[in-house]
Formats: C-alpha cells, structure tokens, sequence
C-alpha cells in the first residue's frame, strides 16, 4: 500500500547514510560469500552451467560460498536500485543488454578490463557495444538470443502446409489454413499465440518495413513510430494478430509462459528464444510427448526470400559499483563465461558470447534455425536513458491499445512517440 | 456510543484527583507518552521528513548512486501540477475511492443487519465466513483472484460459459479499464466488508430493544425503524467507519498491482500506483515522492473533515 513504497523511499534514504559509514569496514573482512544475481531463464533453462561454474570458483576459492539468487525481469531492475540505496549490492548482476546504458552512465558499475575475460578478443560486437560506455568496458557479455518461429510439424501438416513459409504472405495463408482446421472446433487453439504484450516480436513487424522505434537527430531523440513505414508494420502485426492468435492482449509472453502454452497442445506455432524448446518439451512443466512434433523456422520478411529483422536479445554480467567483493566477483564472471560454460549455454538453445563457438549448432536441427534468424535483428535505440522506456511498459501500453483496438495505430503510435520523447531526451 | 459515554465520567474523575496530588507526579503521564512518542517520531514523523525533503530535490539514479540529492524548490510540484496526467490520476483515484466506499458500506451494513436477523447457526457461519475473508494475507486473496478472472485458465470464465451467460472463452477482463475496475473493486469490496460488517453488528446488539419496540408500535416499518433509530444511534461508528474505508481505498497499491501482474498500464494507476510507478521504475525519487506528498496532504484534508465531525458529535452528546 501507500504506506509499502513510502517506507521504502525513506528506508532507502535513511540507509544511505548508515551505509556509507559501514560499508568501509566490511570491505577488510574477509569475504565467506559473494551473491550473484541471475534471472530465472538460468533456473529454467541451463542450472547445470550455474552449477559447474559454482563448482569451478569454488576449487579455486575454497570456503567462498556463491548465492544464487533468481529475479525476475520485470522487477529486478527496482531491487537493485533498493540495495543501492541501501548499501547493500549483490557482488554480480545480470543485466538485459537493453538496461546497461542508464547505469553505466550514471555510475553504478565498476569499470572492468576486457583482457581479464575469457574470450574477451571474440565476443559478440553487439553485446561487447552494449557493456561499452564513453569506450571504457562496464560489463562482460553472457549470451545472445535470437528468435524464430516454434512450430508444431504435425499440425503443418495435417493442415495441408507444404514446407516452411519464405514470406509473411504464405505465413499469414498457412496461419488461416490451420485456424481453418483446428480453430473452429477449438475456441482455445491459435495457429500464432501471440500475447499483447509482446514487443520484441511486435516491433520486429517495424523494424521489417524500415520503420524505427526512435531515431537521433540534431542532438534530440524523436520518435518515428508515427511515420509511415512503421504504422505499417504494426497495421499488419495488429491484422496477423487478430487472424491467427487467441492469446490475450494484455498479457506479456511470459505470463503465462507462452512455451507452456504451447505444450498443452492448442498452439500452432509461436515466436521464441531458443531456450523454449526444450522448456516446452521439460518432464516437470511442459510435454514431453510432442519431442518430435516440434521444429523451428526463422520468421521470414513481407519481401520473399528474406527474413523478418527480430530481436537481438542477450545478457550482460556487471560488477555494482558498491560490490564488497569485486575480485571474487570478477572470478566468478570468469567462470561463468569460459569457453566450456558458453558452450553449455549454446547447447540449450543461446547463442554464445564468442564468436569461437558460432558453428556449436550448426549440425543440430533444433538450434540451427536460431542461429540464422540472429543473422538478421534489431535493436533498441542506444540512449543512456532507453531503460526507462521500457520501465514506463510505453511500447507494452501502445501495443495493448492497438490489439484490443481501444486506440487506432496512428493515435497510440502518436502518443507513445511523446512519451518516447520526453523519456529519452529528460 | 457506548465507550463515549462511559469515557466522559472517567475523564472528569481522574482530573479531580489529580489536582489532588503533588506538582512532580503531574509529570508522570508524559513520562508514561514518551516512549510512544519516540517510536511514533522515529517511525513516522523522521521519514514523513525526509520525504518532504526528498519532494524539493532532483533525485535520480546519478543521485542514488552518490548517495546525494540536489536542491530544487519546488520544481517537483510543478511539474506534477502542469502534468494532465496527473490530474486525471488524481480525479480516477477520487472517483475510484468514492465507489468502493459507498459499495463497501452499504453492502457491509445490510450484511450486518442481516445477522442481526440470523438464528445462531447461520449467524456463526457467516461471522466464521467473513472472519476467515478477513484473516486472509491481501497478498494471497488478490493472487487467488487473479487465477480465478484468468484470461487463458481462470474458472471465472470456465463458469460464466457453462451457465450459458455467453462465450466467456478467453475473455479478458482487463482489456476495458471498466471490467478491469470492476474486478479490482469487487477484490476490494469483498476484502473490506468483514471488518465493515462486523464492527456494525457489534454495534447494533447495543442499541436498546426497547426504542426499537417502541418505534415499531408507533407503526414504524423496518426503513423507518433504521433511518429513525439505529442511524442516529449508530452515526459515530459509520462515520469512523467510513473515514477509515476512505484512507484505505484511497491508498490502494497491492490489488492493482498484483492484479495487473505488477506491471500496470497507465489506463489504471490510482495515485499509489503513480507514485511508485515514477519514484521505482522510472528513477525519479525526487518526483515520486512530490506526489506522495499531495496524496498524503489530500487524505489529511478529507480525514480532519471526518475527525472534526466526529469530535462534534461528541461534544453534542
């Protein structure tokens, strides 16, 4: 309640001042533990690279115990600025390769040497930029993910589709074959579960008809969602949308877990990371039973032939500023992202941070497809201030008045470029 | 009623004897209120301090991270007074509160009127009922509510299909701000009617039998009986009532909230929820805690209105 955030502004503020004063004589104790913050893709999709990487630190430092701590995406961000304020840091962090700027920019990571790094002469350059600010290194990448579409073979087939679609044209017909075939009788079924919330996948429609979220001009951000390339790109999200999924329009893709979704049966197809495979297929949560019903194709673009840009998500590993134990730290990063535990992570459907390993899944049908829809992505504008536009959901909220049509594209699109605006030139 | 009147006598008693008694001991009392006032200072008044001081500076990640604000004025204020965004907050949060009051206060009120009317074994069930949706964590009861009105697996709609209201399949009650609301004030509603309830009942087996008889023999029907009677004798308890169902409606974060998977579209914050919203995810601590200022100063503004009408009824019996 009100009493809740109040008390923790002030609890905050007040424990600043204790901090301070405290901090400086934890420093010289020896430390017995480092806390590390993942977020949960690790618990469930690779805990047995955080297991041997724990493993591999503790040889080295034996008596240093590694806490493992899981956040979640949509509030990892505000934990962290409470123990910033409260002195309390965890010793790593995982970051999403579109929050770093803000805090590189304002100070709140220690500055780190690439060479110290495992495989620092290789990493990804779009990973390596995003742990970069003003040149000096502030993170060391952890993976990349691109995303393609998860789709049932079996329903493909019945539903008469020959092969995979090579343009949105034949994706959008082979989509309203399946509705055709399994809708009708399944008021649950979507040939495209698609939630509303899901912007990476609904700014890839933007990105493929050259529109952008925002771009830079004469030292202001402007906001270019309003212009034409990009209206269009969402005109035909919101059509694709409103044939092919039944997937609500005010949820996000993790709530429910889209890939849940998908294993109890009544989705055809879906956009994912490549982690989600295998999380649909998992004994405990999903359904083992569809292993060989399930494949992948990268999305493919309105221009035949190609493919449609999509997300180039990834992670990042920072040491906070306030960390009491950068050394042990850094040790653990190291560990965490050596060649055998990036191999790890390749393996459960990632893209590695190193360039050495690209070829990892080349022969393996499951991740290949992953790999070739990284070949063609998008981004995020690089503004130090950009985190806080997904902070405020402004694309999640525009996304959700154009697919429950309680706004046109034009006027959501409009008003999220104001806000876009004020948010990345403030 | 009751405590009102017994306390009047108990007051002018304890005042006769202590004129009574020597000068030091007359410090006693305070000695006895110091401990409370320390921990009330310490606990309430220091940070209501240091958010006001937080409302007059610029304050965000730089600032965190050094551990040092800048001075402002009142350039906080400003913005959030030139921010439409703002006013149409401020105006749903009223709105909101307005609604969920009324709601709670006549449905807890014909609740309790009805046990009045129970035998014992259905009056101890609903009371047994409504302690239980009382002792319920509001974490937990908002969470239950979620899974229930779930868009992709919620029994809500489940139910609503197979009694035939329509095709309630993947119908999502927070598309509209209107459904959406009126789930979160149904969640509202049903957690706030037990205490509303219960404390109405307590009051009601107070008031006399005999007035109630009486007014009955005048020919007085069950309205009139209420509207003439148990109202007016009743009036300090609704009024303390609803003056506490206005700070905590007005106040309301964890049913929005949690409701809306934490992460809330603008369409539905209510002030607690824009003051977060600003102060967490958008790191302006310093702005954050301008609007936790106003909501606090208008809360005052309509809870003196309610202390003072309560103090005079007082001073009236």
């Amino acid at each position: 309640m009100k009493a809740r955030f109040m008390v923790a502004a002030i609890l905050a503020v007040m424990l600043s001042a204790a901090a301070s004063t405290a901090s400086a004589r934890v420093q010289t104790a020896k430390a017995d533990s480092i806390t590390v913050w993942l977020m949960g893709d690790a618990q469930s999709g690779w805990p047995n690279v955080v297991a041997e990487a724990n493993a591999a630190f503790k040889a080295k430092h034996p008596g240093v115990d590694v806490k493992v701590q899981y956040q979640t995406w949509g509030d990892h961000l505000t934990k962290f600025d409470a123990t910033i304020a409260g002195g309390d840091t965890p010793d790593v962090l995982e970051f999403g390769n579109t929050e770093t700027t803000k805090y590189m920019a304002n100070g709140a990571l220690k500055q780190l040497k690439a060479a110290n790094f495992p495989n620092s002469k290789t990493w990804l350059a779009g990973l390596k930029g995003s742990c970069t600010f003003n040149s000096k290194l502030f993170c060391v990448p952890y993976y990349a993910g691109a995303r393609a579409v998860i789709y049932r073979k079996d329903q493909y087939k019945s539903a008469g589709i020959k092969g995979t679609p090579k343009s949105q044209a034949a994706f959008l017909t082979a989509g309203k074959k399946l509705m055709k075939k399994f809708g009708k009788s399944d008021p649950n079924y979507s040939a495209f579960y698609f939630a509303g919330k899901n912007w990476y996948a609904s700014l890839a429609y933007v990105y493929d008809y050259g529109g952008k979220i925002a771009v830079r001009k004469n030292g202001k951000w402007v906001g270019t969602l309003e212009k034409p390339a990009a209206i269009k790109g969402l005109t035909v999200a919101k059509s694709t949308v409103g044939a092919l999924s039944r997937a609500s329009r005010t949820t996000d893709e993790a709530h429910p877990q889209q890939a849940l979704v998908f294993a109890k049966g009544h989705v055809a197809s879906f956009i994912g990371n490549g982690w989600e495979w295998p999380y649909a297929l998992n004994k405990d949560s999903g359904n083992p039973a569809l292993a060989d019903k399930v494949g992948a194709y990268p999305m493919p673009s309105h221009v035949k032939g190609k493919l449609m840009p999509e997300f180039l998500g990834g992670s990042d590993l920072a040491i906070p500023a306030q960390s009491k134990n950068p050394t042990l730290a850094a040790d653990w990063i190291k560990a965490f992202t050596s060649t055998s535990a990036e191999t790890g992570l390749a393996k459960v459907g990632n893209i590695p941070n190193t360039t050495k390993l690209a070829g990892v899944n080349k022969d393996n049908p499951q991740l290949a497809p992953f790999a070739v829809a990284a070949s063609s992505s998008w981004f995020v504008p690089t503004a130090p201030n950009w985190v806080n536009v997904e902070n405020a959901d402004v694309l999640q909220n525009m996304l959700v008045q154009i697919y429950t049509g309680s706004k046109s594209v034009t006027a959501a699109a409009k008003s999220a470029d104001k806000q876009i605006e004020k948010i990345l030139n403030g | 009623m009751a405590v009102a009147e017994s306390e009047f006598p108990l007051v002018s008693r304890r005042r006769r004897r202590l004129t009574g008694r020597r000068v030091g001991s007359a410090l006693a009392p305070y000695a006895l209120l110091a401990p409370a006032a320390i921990v009330i200072g310490a606990i309430l008044a220091y940070p209501l301090y240091l958010l006001v001081r937080l409302s007059f500076q610029k304050y965000g990640l730089f600032e965190l991270v050094r551990h040092k604000g800048t001075w402002i004025g009142v350039d906080n204020y400003r913005t959030i007074f030139h921010d439409s965004q703002f006013w149409h907050v401020v105006l749903r949060t009223v709105v909101f509160t307005a609604v969920n009051v009324t709601l709670t206060m006549v449905l807890g009120t014909a609740i309790a009127l009805l046990i009045a009317q129970l035998g014992r074994s259905m009056r101890l069930l609903l009371t047994t009922g409504l302690v239980l949706v009382w002792a319920t964590p509001v974490v937990v009861a908002v969470n239950i509510w979620r899974w229930m009105v779930d868009y992709e697996f919620g029994v809500a709609n489940w139910t609503l299909t197979k009694l035939h209201f329509g095709n309630f399949i993947h119908h999502d009650w927070f598309a509209n701000t209107w459904s959406g609301f009126g789930v979160i004030t149904a969640v509202i509603v049903w957690g706030a009617i037990p205490f509303v309830t219960i404390t109405l009942y307590a009051g009601l087996s107070q008031v006399p039998q005999e007035l109630i008889e009486a007014a009955q023999i005048d020919g007085a029907r069950a309205w009139n009986v209420f509207r003439e009677v148990t109202l007016p004798l009743l009036k300090p308890i609704f009024i303390i009532l609803t003056s506490l169902s206005i700070i905590w409606d007005f106040q309301v974060f964890n049913q929005v909230w949690i409701m809306l998977g934490e992460r809330p579209s603008p369409d539905y914050y209510v002030m607690g929820i824009y003051a977060y919203v600003t102060s967490f995810r958008s790191n302006e601590y310093g702005l954050g805690s301008a609007i936790a200022v106003v909501m606090v100063a208008i809360m005052m503004v309509a809870t003196v209105v309610y202390v003072r009408q309560m103090i005079k009824t007082g001073e009236v019996r």
